[in-house]
C-alpha cells in the first residue's frame, strides 16, 4: 500500500509532469530532424509524413559542403570559447566585488551595467562599426569577442554576483583564518563551490555568441570570418528557401550546444551537498 | 581548448577531401571547390577586390562563385573576394558599410537603392566605363536610361545584369480540368479566382501576400488595372485614384473568401508554400520563383502568365525591377572593379546566371541562347518587355522613405483593409498623403 | 558554523567595526575587481549609447543625409503628440514581457524542481530540457514557421488528427492567435534560461535546511514556501529584472513570425524601433524613441529592485 502511494506520488509528482514537459521540449526539434531526413520534394508533401518515407542525408552533406559550414563552425567556436575565457575572467572578479564589498559606487555601477541592457543592439551597430573600423578590425574575431564581452558582463556579473552571495562568507573568513591568503581562500574554497554558477554563466555565454547574428553579420566583411548564424541565413534567400537543408544546418549547428548541455549538466549538480532533493 | 591547430587543420581538410568525394560523386561533372588558386602571376601587380552579393543563398552563391572562378582564370591578376549577405539584412549592411566609409569595391546593388547611393557618394559614376565598353550597344537601353534617370545627376551608377518582372503562377492542370480559361484580363482574372476556389476540397483560387512585401506586390497589381503613371501632369500621387480604390476594394474582399486565412501574414515563403503544396490555383510573384515551383511541382501542371491587362488591352510593368553591379567610390582599383562589373555582364556570365536563377538577361547577345527560347516563364517576361505597347511607370525611388512609407504604412494597411479595420479609400489616401509629404520635402530640398 | 543563521549578505553592519582596519586596507579591492569589466563596457558601449542619445536631438536619417539637422525635443514632442504607434506598441510590450517572463519564470521553475529530483537517466533529461535555449532566433523562428504554416504545418495536422479542430487554422495570421502563438514559441526558447538558473541555485541550497524542514514535518508545498523560495529569492528577483529587460528588447521571433502583424497586433516597442532604425533607416527618431523606453526600463528596474526589496530579508 505503502508502496503504491509512494510510486503514484512519484508518477503525478514527477514523471507525468516531466513527460509533458519534455514533449513539448522535444517535439520542434524532432520535427526539424524530421525535415532534414527528407528529400526535398516530400518536405512540403501532404499529407505529412511523421517519419521520412525516404530518408536520406543528401541535406546534411549539402549543408556541410555547399554552405562552407566547417569554416563557419570554426569561426563561431574560436569567438565562443575566448569569449567564454574573458566574461568569467571579468565577470567573476567584478559579480565577486558586488557580492563581498560595500563600496562607494557600488550602486552606480548595477545601474551603468543595467544601462547598458536597455538600448536595442540594432541601435548600435553603426557606432560599433565605427569603432572597429578605426581599430582597422572589422572582419576580425577580436571585433566580435570585445563585443560580445561587452555585452554579455552586465548579465553575468550579476549572474555571479548571486551565484557567489550564495556562497556562506563564513567558510571564507575561516579559511583566511586558518592562515589563506585572499586568492588562496578564493581559490580552495570559494571557487569549488561556485563551479555549478561558473558552468551555468559559461553556458549563457557560449551560447549567446552561438547564436548571435546581428552583430556578427554587421562586424564581419569577409565570407571567411562569417560565424555560423550568418552562414545560416544564408541559405533563407529571398526566392529559395531550402528547408531541407536549412533544417540540416539546424542540427549541425545544434550538436556542440547539446554536447556542451551534456557536459555542463553534471557540473549544475557538483556543488554544495550534491543532489539536493527538492 | 576544443582542438589542437593542427589537429583541426588535417581534420579540416580530411573533411573537405570528403566533401569533395561527394560532391563529385553527385554530379559527376562539378569540380570540388579548391580551398585557394592563388594566382602566381608577376607581370601585373595582383589586387584582390571584394565583391558583396546582396541576396546570398545556396542556389546563388555557387553561381557567383563559378562566375568569379572564370573571371579570375581570364584575369588572373586580379583575386575577387566574395561576400554573401543576407537578402534581409542586406541594406542595413550597406548603410553600415557607407556610413562607416568601408565599402566593397564592388557590389550587386538593387535599382530602387541607386538614387539613395549615389546621393551619399557610395558610388563611382560608370558612365565613362560603359561610354569606352564593348557592352555600350548589348545592354538593355531602356534599363540603362531608368538606371540614369532616377539618379539626381543623371548619371549611371550600375549596370543591370539581371531584370526580373512580375507575373502570376497558374496550375494549368486545375485549370483544365476545371475548364477555366487562363485569365487575360482583369475580369477575368477575378473570374477565375472565384472558379477555381473549391473549399470543400481545400483549394482556393488565389493567394494575396498580406505580410512583408505586400505593399510591392500590391502597387504593381494596382497600376497593372489602372495604367496611370504613378504622379499626374502636375505632380499629384496617383495612388488614392478612384480606379485604384476601385481595384483594392475588390481584390481584397476575396481574402478568406477566395483566399486561405492565412494570407493575412503572409510573406514571400509561406506564399509560395501555398502554391506548391497545391492549395492555391494562382500567385502573384515573378518569372524568379520558377525554381521554387519546379522543386515541388511536376513539369507540365504549372506556368507563369503576365499580368492581366489594362481595360485599353495593355501590359504594365514597374520600371527598375532589375539588379545592377555597381562600382563604390571608396575602391582603389576602379579598373579592377570595372572589369569585373563588365564581366559579369558578358554573354557567359549573364546567360549562366539568369538560367539558373530564372531571371531576365538584359545583353541581347544571350537571348538567342537555346534555354532562353525554351523557357516559358522567360519568353513571357519578353513578351511583356519588348511589347512595344507596354507601359513602364516609375515609382519615386528617389524619396529617402520610399522603401519604409512601403514597409512600416503600406504593409500594415494592407492587413487593416483585410481584416476590415479600415476601408480602401482611407488606406490609399493615407499613403498617398505619406508619398505627397515626402516628395514635397524632397522638392523643396532640391529645389525641383 | 550554522547555515540557518541569516541569508549570506553583502554588508553586514555588526561586522564592520570588527573589521574595521581590515577593510580600510582592502579599500582598493572592489575597484581592481571591477576594472575590467568597468573598462571593457565604458569603451565599447558607452559610445554607442551615447550615440543613441545624441540622435535622439537631431534629424539623423542614414539614406537621407541632406535632411540631417538639430531637431531640439522635435521628435520627442511627435512621440507623445502625433505617434500612433506609440502607445499602442507599448502595450503590446507590456503584454510581451509580461506573459513571457510570467510563464517563463513558472514553467522554468516547475521544470528546475522537476529535474533537482533524483531519477534514472536524469543527466540526458537535464541535457534534454535546455537545448531550446541553444537554438538561435533564426532557426528557431524557421522551425515554428514551419509548423504553424496553415497548410502545410504540422500542429494543424496534429490537432485535425486529434479531431480539436475541424479545419485548417492560420495561428500567425489571425489578431486572435497570432500574438499567442509568438508567446509559445518565445515561451519554448526561454523557459530553459530559468531553469538552468534556478537549477543552478537550487544547488548552492545547504541540505541541512532541508533536513530541518523535514525533522520539523513540514509539507513538500510548505518547503518549498519558506525554505526553498526563500533560498532562490536573489536569483529570482535579478534574473527576472535582467529577462523583463531582455524580452523587451527581444524582438527574433516577433520579426520573422508575424512581422508585427496581424495589422500591428504583435509590434511591440522594440519592434517598431527596429523597423523604423533598421528598414526606415530614420535614426533620429528611432533613437528618441530608444531614449524613451531607456527611461521607462530604468525606472522600472529602480522601483523593481526597490519594491522587491533586493539583498534585503
Amino acid at each position: 500500500m505503502f508502496s503504491t502511494n509512494k510510486k503514484l506520488d512519484k508518477i503525478l509528482t514527477l514523471y507525468l509532469p516531466l513527460t509533458l514537459m519534455l514533449s513539448f521540449t522535444l517535439f520542434p526539434i524532432y520535427w526539424t530532424i524530421n525535415t532534414a531526413l527528407k528529400p526535398e520534394g516530400d518536405i512540403l508533401k501532404r499529407p505529412l509524413e511523421y517519419l521520412p518515407a525516404n530518408p536520406t542525408v543528401e541535406n546534411f552533406v549539402y549543408a556541410w559542403t555547399n554552405i562552407g559550414f566547417a569554416t563557419f563552425f570554426k569561426n563561431s567556436l574560436i569567438v565562443g570559447i575566448c569569449t567564454v575565457i574573458v566574461v568569467l575572467i571579468c565577470s567573476t572578479l567584478s559579480g565577486y566585488a558586488l557580492a563581498r564589498y560595500n563600496f562607494k559606487g557600488k550602486k552606480g555601477f548595477m545601474l551603468m551595467l543595467l544601462c547598458t541592457q536597455f538600448i536595442p543592439r540594432a541601435m548600435m551597430i553603426i557606432p560599433l562599426f565605427i569603432i572597429f573600423k578605426n581599430f582597422g578590425l572589422i572582419s576580425h574575431p577580436l571585433s566580435l569577442i570585445i563585443t560580445y564581452t561587452a555585452v554579455e558582463i552586465p548579465f553575468t556579473t550579476i549572474l555571479m554576483s548571486g551565484f557567489i552571495s550564495n556562497v556562506p562568507k563564513e567558510l571564507e573568513e575561516a579559511a583566511m583564518i586558518d592562515g589563506c591568503s585572499k586568492l588562496q581562500a578564493l581559490r580552495h574554497v570559494v571557487f569549488p563551490l561556485l563551479m555549478p554558477g561558473i558552468v551555468a554563466t559559461g553556458v549563457f555565454t557560449f551560447i549567446y555568441t552561438w547564436n548571435e547574428f546581428l552583430l556578427a553579420l554587421m562586424l564581419t566583411n569577409q565570407q571567411s570570418k562569417f560565424t555560423l548564424p550568418v552562414g545560416l541565413s544564408s541559405m533563407m534567400g529571398e526566392f529559395n528557401v531550402n528547408y531541407g537543408a536549412l533544417a540540416a544546418g539546424s542540427v549541425i549547428a545544434l550538436i556542440p550546444a547539446v554536447i556542451l548541455f551534456a557536459y555542463a549538466q553534471k557540473h549544475l549538480v557538483n556543488g554544495i551537498g550534491g543532489a539536493v532533493k527538492g | 581548448m576544443f582542438m589542437k591547430r593542427g589537429k583541426y587543420k588535417s581534420s579540416i581538410l580530411a573533411l573537405s577531401i570528403v566533401s569533395g568525394l561527394l560532391l563529385a560523386g553527385c554530379n559527376g561533372d562539378d569540380e570540388a571547390p579548391s580551398a585557394s588558386n592563388d594566382s602566381n602571376n608577376n607581370s601585373d601587380e595582383p589586387v584582390t577586390i571584394t565583391f558583396w552579393d546582396e541576396n546570398a543563398s545556396p542556389e546563388r552563391t555557387p553561381l557567383w562563385e563559378e562566375i568569379i572562378k572564370q573571371f579570375e582564370d581570364a584575369n588572373p591578376n586580379i583575386d575577387v573576394e566574395y561576400v554573401g549577405i543576407p537578402n534581409k539584412s542586406a541594406k542595413s549592411k550597406y548603410d553600415a558599410a557607407i556610413a562607416a566609409n568601408d565599402t566593397p569595391d564592388v557590389g550587386s546593388v538593387q535599382t530602387t537603392w541607386l538614387p539613395e547611393f549615389s546621393i551619399r557618394e557610395a558610388l563611382l559614376p560608370l558612365d565613362e566605363y560603359f561610354e569606352g565598353s564593348e557592352l555600350k550597344d548589348k545592354i538593355n537601353a531602356s534599363a540603362i536610361e531608368f538606371n540614369k534617370k532616377i539618379t539626381q545627376d543623371g548619371k549611371l551608377y550600375g549596370i543591370p545584369y539581371a531584370q526580373n518582372l512580375d507575373t502570376i503562377w497558374i496550375r494549368t492542370d486545375w485549370f483544365e480540368e476545371a475548364g477555366v480559361k487562363e485569365p487575360e484580363t482583369f475580369d477575368e482574372f477575378f473570374t477565375a479566382i472565384e472558379k477555381m476556389t473549391d473549399k470543400e476540397n481545400g483549394r482556393y483560387g488565389y493567394t494575396i501576400r498580406g505580410g512583408a512585401g505586400g505593399s510591392f506586390q500590391l502597387q504593381r497589381l494596382m497600376f497593372a488595372y489602372s495604367g496611370l503613371d504613378y504622379f499626374d501632369e502636375d505632380g499629384k500621387v496617383n495612388i488614392n485614384d478612384p480606379k485604384h480604390v476601385e481595384f483594392v476594394e475588390k481584390y481584397l474582399s476575396y481574402y478568406e473568401k477566395f483566399t486561405p486565412k492565412s494570407d493575412i501574414t503572409n510573406g514571400y515563403k509561406e506564399m509560395i508554400a501555398g502554391f506548391d503544396t497545391g492549395v492555391v490555383a494562382m500567385v502573384h510573384h515573378n518569372v524568379g520563383s520558377y525554381g521554387e515551383h519546379k522543386k515541388s511541382l511536376e513539369e507540365g501542371t504549372f506556368k507563369t502568365i503576365p499580368l492581366p491587362k489594362t481595360e485599353e488591352g495593355k501590359y504594365v510593368a514597374e520600371g527598375g525591377n532589375a539588379v545592377n553591379i555597381a562600382v563604390f567610390n571608396s575602391t582603389k582599383h576602379p579598373d579592377a572593379a570595372w572589369k569585373f562589373a563588365e564581366f559579369v555582364n558578358s554573354p557567359e556570365a549573364q546567360s549562366l546566371w539568369n538560367e539558373s536563377t530564372g531571371q531576365i538577361p538584359t545583353n541581347t547577345d544571350v537571348l538567342d541562347d537555346e534555354w532562353v527560347q525554351n523557357a516559358q516563364h522567360i519568353k513571357v517576361a519578353f513578351e511583356v518587355y519588348e511589347n512595344p505597347e507596354t507601359k513602364l511607370y516609375e515609382p519615386p525611388f528617389y524619396l529617402p522613405d520610399y522603401r519604409s512609407i512601403l514597409d512600416n504604412l503600406v504593409d500594415p494597411g494592407i492587413q487593416q483593409v483585410m481584416s476590415g479595420q479600415k476601408s480602401a479609400k482611407d488606406f490609399l489616401d493615407e499613403w498617398a498623403k505619406a508619398i505627397e509629404e515626402s516628395k514635397e520635402k524632397y522638392d523643396q530640398t532640391f529645389n525641383k | 558554523m550554522s547555515y540557518s543563521q541569516g541569508f549570506p549578505e553583502t554588508a553586514v553592519n555588526s561586522k564592520k567595526v570588527e573589521h574595521k582596519k581590515k577593510i580600510k586596507k582592502d579599500k582598493w579591492v572592489p575597484y581592481l575587481f571591477i576594472l575590467p569589466s568597468f573598462l571593457i563596457i565604458l569603451g565599447f558601449l558607452f559610445y554607442p549609447i551615447a550615440t543613441v542619445f545624441y540622435y535622439s536631438l537631431q534629424n539623423y536619417d542614414v539614406s537621407a543625409p541632406y535632411y540631417n539637422s538639430f531637431a531640439g525635443l522635435d521628435n520627442f514632442i511627435k512621440i507623445f503628440t502625433q505617434d500612433e504607434m506609440f502607445i499602442p506598441s507599448l502595450i503590446n510590450s507590456l503584454k510581451w514581457v509580461v506573459s513571457e517572463v510570467g510563464l517563463q519564470l513558472i514553467f522554468g521553475m516547475i521544470l528546475a524542481l522537476l529535474l533537482n529530483q533524483t531519477f534514472k537517466f536524469r543527466g540526458l533529461a537535464r541535457a534534454v530540457a535546455f537545448i531550446p535555449w541553444a537554438i538561435s532566433g533564426v532557426l528557431a523562428s524557421v522551425m515554428w514557421s514551419m509548423m504553424f504554416n496553415e497548410h502545410m504545418g504540422v500542429i494543424n495536422d496534429l490537432l485535425m488528427k486529434l479531431g480539436l479542430i475541424d479545419e485548417p487554422m492560420a495561428f500567425l495570421a489571425s489578431t486572435s492567435t497570432a500574438f499567442g502563438s509568438v508567446v509559445i514559441a518565445e515561451l519554448w526558447r526561454g523557459i530553459p534560461f530559468f531553469a538552468i538558473t534556478l537549477l543552478a541555485s537550487l544547488q548552492s541550497i545547504p541540505n541541512e535546511l532541508y533536513e530541518a524542514a523535514r525533522v520539523d514535518g513540514a509539507s513538500r508545498w510548505k518547503t518549498f514556501i519558506y525554505v526553498t523560495l526563500p533560498q532562490l529569492k536573489n536569483t529570482i528577483i535579478l534574473t527576472t529584472l535582467l529577462r523583463v529587460v531582455w524580452e523587451f528588447n527581444n524582438v527574433d521571433l516577433l520579426f520573422n513570425l508575424t512581422g508585427g502583424g496581424p495589422a500591428h497586433s504583435t509590434t511591440t516597442l522594440t519592434m517598431y524601433i527596429a523597423d523604423l532604425a533598421v528598414h526606415g533607416s530614420n535614426f533620429g527618431y528611432g533613437s528618441a524613441l530608444t531614449v524613451v523606453s531607456f527611461g521607462i526600463l530604468l525606472i522600472f528596474a529602480i522601483l523593481y529592485l526597490r519594491l522587491s526589496r533586493y539583498e534585503k530579508e
